[in-house]
């Protein structure tokens, strides 16, 4: 036990002194929370997790194939603040990998980062372009309402601010690799101001 | 602000520092990514054999790790034990503090928002200024040494 603990002192000095260095490679829960905050947008979104849920469908029934031929835009999602992280969980299933484990935990500092207080956020899952296109819209709902779910229980976001939709294989980052593991993604974007607060710090959602 | 005043800012920062980098005291949470990473580093081989396909969400992983606390390793179940306690103590403080700090926010910065301006409230003022309890709450949310990274 006793090198256990030296080793792990020993680590902590090194990783203290390799802060700045690491910085720039792990994913930070800062840099997450700044893009996600940077366009000052009181702008809303003008569509519901609902409608996007239904243009994925229509996509898939208005331009048939095994791939997309082209890919979904969304065109007033692309002016919105957003953050994508790359997620692994088991093979058809919405069982987020233990090697993902910190990245969802980057999200969840995030999501609690103050310059963030009040906002809500769309948790868009991709997948990439194994499976049916049908079978993977409904996939990566799953595994996006599995991150909401992590963010709930156990780090404690308000479920108020965050929804689910699968975007499945409709936008993948690298159509030239469509199997590729960059495809397989999490999209988070700021959706504006959920609630506002009172004089006395009580909460209420925005007029 | 006085160089020697600077000097001596400077000095405690660089020992907050220290200690919240190297510390495993009780007297910090870690961020949510440290502690999840530790689950993940410390009890690898026990999730691949025990909760397979187990989702971390909606409390099943620790219920999990829970079910099998008694075939773990040893070294899981210490750091599991560590990171599920750092985890709610860490959410239990961002909820709270809005409540907890409201008199030293209101004695200090002569509001009481519960919003935003909480954090830079907070930052303004000597550790020492704050009440026990709300310099504690403060700790444990993460806020004061991610300010300081940013």
């Amino acid at each position: 036990m006793k090198p256990h603990y030296i080793s792990a002192a020993a680590a902590g000095i090194f990783a203290l002194a390799l802060t700045a260095a690491v910085a720039q490679n792990q994913l930070s829960s800062g840099q997450i929370a700044n893009s996600l905050a940077g366009v000052t947008n009181d702008a809303r979104l003008d569509m519901t997790a609902v409608q996007i849920r239904q243009a994925v469908l229509d996509n898939i029934r208005d331009y048939p194939g095994a791939l997309p031929p082209r890919p979904l835009s969304f065109p007033q999602l692309a002016n919105l603040a957003q953050f994508t992280v790359e997620v692994e969980f088991d093979f058809n299933s919405a069982a987020i990998r233990p090697e993902s484990y910190q990245a969802v935990g980057s999200i969840a500092d995030a999501l609690h980062n103050p310059i963030l207080l009040g906002y809500g956020f769309l948790v868009i899952g991709h997948t990439d372009s194994v499976g049916g296109r049908q079978y993977n819209v409904g996939l990566s709902q799953r595994r996006a309402e599995a991150i909401v779910a992590a963010m709930v229980d156990p780090f404690g976001v308000n479920p108020a601010i965050l929804q689910p939709v699968g975007m499945g294989e409709e936008q993948l980052r690298d159509p030239k690799h469509p199997t590729s593991g960059v495809n397989r993604r999490v999209q988070l974007v700021n959706i504006g101001k959920k609630f506002c607060f009172g004089r006395s710090g009580e909460q209420f959602a925005c007029p | 602000m006085s160089r020697a005043e600077r000097r001596q800012a400077s000095i405690f920062l660089a020992i907050v520092f220290i200690i919240g980098g190297v510390g495993t005291s009780i007297a910090q949470t870690m961020s949510y990514a440290d502690a999840v990473q530790q689950l993940a580093t410390a009890c690898g081989a026990d999730l691949r054999k025990y909760c397979k396909g187990v989702e971390l969400g909606g409390g099943r992983l620790k219920g999990c790790l829970d079910a099998n606390q008694a075939r773990v390793s040893p070294q899981c179940q210490e750091t599991r034990l560590a990171v599920y306690a750092s985890i709610a103590r860490r959410a239990a403080a961002q909820r709270d503090i809005g409540d907890i700090c409201s008199a030293d926010i209101n004695r200090l910065c002569g509001t009481s928002h519960a919003d935003a301006h909480l954090v830079e409230c907070l930052v303004s003022v000597a550790p020492v200024a704050l009440s026990p309890q709300c310099n504690q709450t403060f700790t444990d949310t993460g806020w004061r040494t991610e300010r300081a990274q940013q």
